[in-house]
């Protein structure tokens, strides 16, 4: 008698789990929706290095106005966010180190143009 | 009689033989909508695809070169950007815009590169990956070029006279991967010295290039002279793609359009 009581309790309980286990799949499916592409899951809010990239390199178009120190903190910026970029996934290690390149590059290019000027 | 046909093919052949041996084959002139166009296969004929066939004229009406040689990280020489299909697929690339879900003057982009071709998959692929096909194409150059200004060379169009008076208006950023940037002081235009004597001087207009590429697209990788007369050029790297044939030997009006740029009345 007892026996059977208990076998009962686990049938309801492996029952009761597997519902659980499926109802659970099920919300978890329809809360992630379709599979994401990185790009999409990338949230550039949560990014800090993102965040940093859009901050240094927002600023090409007002290279010419920088001094020359204003220029300087920008390529060490530009400098200590490659690291974080090489550790990113291969396509947005690609495009970011690309970016970067560019944008350090033209702070470069116009500090030593204006260390030129000096001369 | 037949001798002398034969003999004066002969010399014929020999004048053309020794012409061409010394100057190369001429290079045939694109025609207008072919100006620009891009055949990339650096992995396409590898997965059993054809090369992808990218048109300049049609995504130059919707976007300015610096979103996509820039913020979308495009190179400046076909083939330099490695382009995987799994980088399409994550979102980068051509994926940033053809990922079928951005709208673009008010149409949903296709998505380019998924892993699973099921059915229509394989009729999407070939938009692209068209070389040598026979693919009909969502847009028409005549019929977009007809309201367009017209020039001469490349693709026959004036496309900044087209952006004055308003027949396109290429955006400047794409949501969710361009920086947001200030608008960009109006630099003066200069003059540049031909080296040859009686040319018109060259007018550089800063201001007409960096209205579509901003300054990172051509300092320093392509001007990398800090300070003006440092750096010559010459018409003969200029026409192997160096300095301006960067871009004035594939996409932008090509050299042949001499009078616009040594546009200088000579005094």
């Amino acid at each position: 008698m007892f026996k059977v009581k208990v076998r009962t309790k686990l049938k309801a309980s492996i029952v009761a789990l597997l519902l659980w286990t499926g109802l659970a799949g099920l919300c978890g499916v329809r809360a992630l929706g379709e599979p994401q592409s990185p790009a999409a899951q990338a949230d550039p809010a949560r990014e800090s290095w993102r965040k940093e990239f859009d901050d240094v390199c927002s600023k090409t178009q007002d290279a010419m106005t920088f001094s020359q120190e204003e220029l300087t903190d920008l390529i060490r910026r530009c400098d200590a966010l490659r690291p974080q970029i090489e550790k990113l996934d291969e396509s947005r290690k690609k495009v970011y180190l690309g970016r970067l390149r560019m944008c350090r590059g033209l702070y470069a290019y116009v500090l030593d143009a204006k260390r030129n000027e000096k001369k | 009689m037949n001798k002398k046909i034969f003999i004066a093919l002969a010399l014929i052949l020999v004048f053309c033989g020794s012409v061409l041996s010394q100057t190369g084959v001429k290079k045939k002139r694109p025609l207008p909508y072919e100006y620009g166009r891009v055949v990339i296969d650096n992995y396409s004929e590898k997965a059993n695809l054809a090369p992808v066939v990218f048109e300049h004229w049609i995504h130059r009406s919707m976007f300015t070169c610096r979103v996509c040689h820039v913020d979308v990280g495009f190179a400046m020489k076909a083939g330099g950007t490695d382009i995987k299909a799994a980088d399409n697929e994550r979102g980068y690339y051509c994926g940033a815009c053809h990922n079928g879900k951005r709208t673009v003057e008010g149409k949903t982009v296709f998505q380019a590169c998924t892993k699973k071709m099921v059915g229509e998959d394989a009729k999407r692929c070939e938009r692209c990956h068209s070389y040598g096909l026979k693919v009909a194409s969502d847009f028409d150059f005549f019929q977009f070029s007809q309201p367009l200004p017209k020039e001469r060379f490349g693709n026959g169009l004036d496309w900044e006279k087209s952006e004055l008076l308003g027949l396109i208006k290429p955006a400047s950023s794409l949501e969710g991967v361009s920086t947001q940037k200030s608008s960009l002081a109006v630099q003066k235009d200069f003059a540049l010295n031909p080296k040859v004597e009686g040319m018109p001087d060259i007018i550089f207009s800063h201001k007409k290039h960096t209205v579509w590429n901003g300054c990172e697209l051509c300092h320093p990788d392509i001007f990398m002279g800090v300070k003006r007369g440092t750096v010559k050029y010459s018409m003969v790297d200029i026409s192997q793609g160096k300095s301006c044939g960067a871009c004035h030997t594939t996409v932008a009006f090509p050299l042949t359009d001499c009078q616009r740029c040594h546009s200088k009345p000579v005094a």
